[in-house]
């Protein structure tokens, strides 16, 4: 499982950063930046991230690596 | 119930409801889930309504611009779980009455319908000065909750030249950012309070953003030079009087838009008689359920529990993440009162919320309604857009904090200081 951001949806909001801040997070000019693969403990906040987003731009993609 | 799987009803089609639906999925209940919504539309990303400006429809384009946007903005919007085929959808059928105690709903359609669990979900309604969606001879009226009101709007802005917005909530500043975006003259009205978000953020913080948002080429009037512009559509345009289904008189060229967005009401007029507390939405406990049946659960914005943070205290909240916290908890207390084994906690949802207009982004979370002082962390609220990082104590304890930047120069020290929040 990997993480994607559809870009065009995003608005960088940044509540996905708080959510998850160990894939997700602003950059300094308040760009959403990211790490598509994450540990399995982290799954909690990746799934409370996804939720979490206004613009429900942030998926899972089940596509193998 | 009459034997076999039970039947579940859901009333309301936004995302507690659906979410309810499928944490009763993920449980493997075997139940029948029909949800029940007034809009014709199955659930959307209800926040994305006014958070984003959508390009212009091409004029050269065949189709019908209208119908185009209307179809970019929905797709847009689209959630997932939606298609699944497990669920039942009742669109554009309003629940006009429920006797919770014979388990039967009274449908607009004139149908009745039999549950054995219902979840209640009907969220709430924007509040306005004056009934109805009348329009006066100076103004189109409209409020903005769902998506047919979205699509309306947007296309308005693309085509209008002046927009009046009464209010200076989430979406009144939003609304405001995206109509400047479409090119409109926008001015805001705000009676009660000196800026946006004050009731929330306090006095200080809410002059700074009445500030942001007049700089960024709004008419922004606050107390009695607001009342002065406020509408209360007197002026009725002419009619045939004699044809009652006479449609409206064409609007003159200069009658422009006018939408209030001043708060909203729970949708808890169909549960009348049933001796529910019933004061700010449906009071539930910490699991979702009514109290005094069994079977009955709410979720999302109407649903009104103890909060976490504050003992004692009871909250109703309208954001996102509240409506799919509170209803994935509603679907799981079902699961668990029909005998099935479901992860049921008590609720702990850590409020967080976000928004952006004028590119100037503002993040707030824990409580800072309850705060009783603030303190500027960083930054200088003469310049939000390069960074104002503010903690809100209560008691000189941290309840709640909020960030506001063009750019993101503080989201690290924000960050730390919510775990500090989430902490306590």
């Amino acid at each position: 499982m990997k993480i994607f951001v559809d870009r065009s949806k995003c608005q960088n909001h940044g509540l996905c950063a708080i959510s998850a801040p160990a894939n997700f997070e602003l950059d300094t000019d308040g760009e959403l930046q990211y790490h598509e693969s994450f540990d399995e403990e982290h799954v909690d906040d990746i799934e409370d991230a996804i939720d979490s987003c206004p613009l429900q731009a942030i998926l899972l993609s089940r596509d193998a690596a | 119930m009459t034997g076999g799987a039970p039947l579940i009803g859901i009333v309301g089609s936004g995302i507690a409801g659906l979410r309810a639906a499928n944490a009763l999925l993920k449980c493997k209940v075997d139940a029948r889930i029909v949800i029940f919504g007034d809009e014709d539309h199955r659930t959307y990303n209800r926040p994305g309504l006014t958070k984003k400006r959508y390009p212009l429809s091409d004029p050269t384009e065949p189709t019908d611009a209208t119908d185009s946007l209307e179809t970019t903005i929905a797709e847009d919007l689209k959630v997932n779980g939606v298609e699944n085929t497990a669920l039942t959808w009742r669109l554009d059928t309003r629940v006009e009455t429920a006797d919770l105690r014979d388990k039967v709903l009274r449908l607009s359609t004139g149908e009745t319908f039999a549950y054995d669990s219902l979840v209640i979900a009907a969220g709430v309604r924007p509040r306005t000065s004056v009934e109805g969606d009348n329009d006066c001879e100076l103004h189109t009226h409209r409020t903005l909750r769902g998506l047919d009101d979205a699509q309306y709007i947007h296309n308005e802005l693309q085509t209008s030249r002046k927009v009046t917005i009464v209010g200076a909530g989430f979406i009144a500043c939003e609304l405001a950012s995206l109509a400047k975006e479409y090119g409109c003259e926008v001015v805001m009205l705000e009676t009660l309070r000196h800026g946006p978000f004050e009731s929330i953020l306090g006095r200080r913080i809410s002059v700074a953003l009445g500030r942001w948002v007049t700089q960024n080429g709004v008419t922004f009037l606050t107390g009695d030079s607001a009342k002065e512009l406020l509408c209360d559509r007197a002026a009725v345009p002419a009619r045939d009087t004699n044809d009652p289904d006479a449609p409206d008189p064409r609007p003159s060229p200069d009658r422009s838009l006018f939408i209030e967005a001043i708060g909203s009401v729970p949708n808890v007029e169909w549960l009348h008689g049933n001796g529910l507390d019933l004061s700010d939405g449906v009071r539930v406990d910490e699991y979702m359920r009514v109290s005094g049946f069994s079977d009955v659960f709410a979720a999302g914005d109407i649903a009104r529990y103890p909060d976490p943070w504050r003992t004692a205290n009871l909250t109703r909240m309208e954001f996102w993440k509240n409506a799919i916290d509170t209803g994935d908890l509603a679907g799981r207390s079902v699961a668990s009162s029909l005998g099935y084994d479901s992860r049921t906690s008590r609720i702990g949802y850590f409020p967080s919320t976000a928004t952006e207009f004028f590119g100037l982004r503002i993040q707030i979370a824990g409580n800072p309604k309850t705060s009783d002082s603030m303190e500027i962390v960083r930054g200088d609220l003469d310049r939000p857009d390069h960074g104002v990082l503010v903690k809100f104590l209560r008691e000189d304890v941290l309840v709640g904090a909020a960030y506001l930047d063009k750019g993101a120069r503080f989201n690290s020290l924000y960050i730390e200081l919510l775990k500090s929040l989430k902490a306590h």
